[in-house]
């Protein structure tokens, strides 16, 4: 399944990596990384898979664990079954029920009540 | 089939270890480790020792070098680094700078 | 079995809101809600203060914590600056939350980081994190007076407002940061 397109990596099921992965285009992390991560494109956790360290990058969706802190330009998803812990901060965050999460969200958005108003 | 690619635009610095193939594209600083295939593709930069059952390189590879069965280093293909290996091949037009040591 | 109850769109309640039985919110309550049923906040309602119920469903805003005995499940359109407790909770695409976020059995995100080896510098976040502080001033109901704070059982007893008390402090951050949040209610 090795894609061959430059834009986007893979670390399969059993690789693990100590340390900082940083650059440009997309990563979906099958196995387990340990250390911070850096992308300008989107970034997958999937199924099984754990990230604990903080990640940077265009998207987020995670179905597997994430443990640490995630910054997004665009939305962050956690899905059903994934494990998240730590602060977020995406242009939105969805959360599946099933997920288990101790999460901050920061998201940007103005609450007004006063919109709410009686008609 | 799994495996690991590690993309031309993607740095790691750190420990890579894995049990599937590995394709790099991008760059590793740190140490490399598969009991797979590893292959380090013409737009990479290794730096760092590696220890795979097999290794391709057709692209830049600064370390020392360890593996079970073979190790191929393409044209175009760059190491600096011991070699540890049963078979090794050095095509025309790679380069190469350091021990090698067949008997294994 | 259910005594259904709807406060109206055009209706605004001051004060909190408790009992037994569902509560459907069309219109606007400043003040706690507290129910033994469901709660449904509809997408044009407002609640200032804490909601807790059963299955809480959220399409509209609320300024306050929201806890959910069962699920708590924000809508498309829902804006919450609080925090959401709850065995199951669902954000929809299109919800807007701002504040913690804790399933049941999950430690609370201090205790969380604490157990978290080797992580790195932390992403600036930016600055005023609104970690709920001890005294909860948010709720302006005068006729809700403190129930005693009970963090892990969401039904502690009669339903009274409960809110959870807050979270281990997180970070050396702001200790009174909770100001910076509150201070949206106008």
């Amino acid at each position: 399944m090795a894609r061959l397109n430059p834009e986007s990596s893979v670390l399969g099921p059993t690789t693990r990596v100590t340390g900082r992965i940083s650059g440009e285009g997309a990563l979906r992390v099958e196995g387990n990384l340990k250390g911070d991560l850096a992308i300008t494109g989107p970034a997958e956790i999937a199924e099984g898979a754990s990230v604990e360290g903080n990640v940077k990058a265009e998207t987020l969706e995670v179905m597997g664990s994430l443990l640490g802190d995630a910054i997004a330009s665009g939305p962050i998803a956690l899905r059903s079954g994934s494990l998240v812990r730590g602060d977020l901060r995406g242009s939105e965050v969805s959360i599946e029920p099933g997920a288990r999460v101790s999460v901050r969200l920061d998201t940007q958005f103005e609450l007004d009540l006063g919109s709410h108003r009686r008609r | 089939m799994a495996g690991t690619v590690i993309g031309e635009g993607l740095s790691i610095e750190g420990d890579l270890t894995s049990e599937e193939e590995v394709v790099i594209q991008g760059s590793l600083r740190g140490k490399l480790t598969s009991s797979d295939a590893v292959s380090v593709g013409s737009s990479a930069v290794v730096e760092a020792d590696v220890n795979a059952q097999s290794l391709t390189i057709a692209g830049q590879v600064t370390g020392d070098v360890n593996a079970a069965e073979r190790v191929d280093l393409q044209a175009g293909g760059r190491l600096i680094g011991d070699v540890k290996a049963s078979r090794l091949t050095i095509a025309d037009g790679a380069s190469f700078k350091g021990n090698v040591d067949m008997d294994v | 079995m259910n005594d259904a109850s709807v406060i109206g769109r055009g209706t605004v309640v001051r004060g909190s809101v408790r009992g037994s039985g569902s509560l459907e919110i069309l219109g606007r309550v400043d003040g706690d809600v507290s129910v033994t049923g469901d709660v449904t906040l509809g997408e044009d309602a407002a609640v200032k203060g804490n909601v807790s119920g059963v299955h809480v469903t959220i399409a509209g805003a609320v300024q306050g914590d929201v806890r959910g005995s069962e699920a708590v499940t924000l809508e498309h359109g829902a804006k919450v600056v609080g925090d959401l407790t709850a065995p199951k909770i669902g954000v929809m695409t299109g919800a807007l939350v701002r504040g913690l976020v804790r399933t049941d059995g999950e430690p609370p995100l201090g205790a969380a980081r604490r157990s978290l080896a080797g992580q790195a510098a932390r992403p600036a976040v930016t600055a005023p994190k609104p970690v709920p502080a001890a005294p909860p001033p948010r709720a302006e109901s005068a006729l809700d007076e403190d129930a005693p704070e009970s963090d892990d059982a969401p039904e502690s007893g009669p339903i009274r407002a409960s809110r959870e008390a807050p979270p281990p402090p997180v970070a050396p951050t702001l200790a009174k940061g909770a100001k910076a949040k509150k201070k949206k209610k106008d």
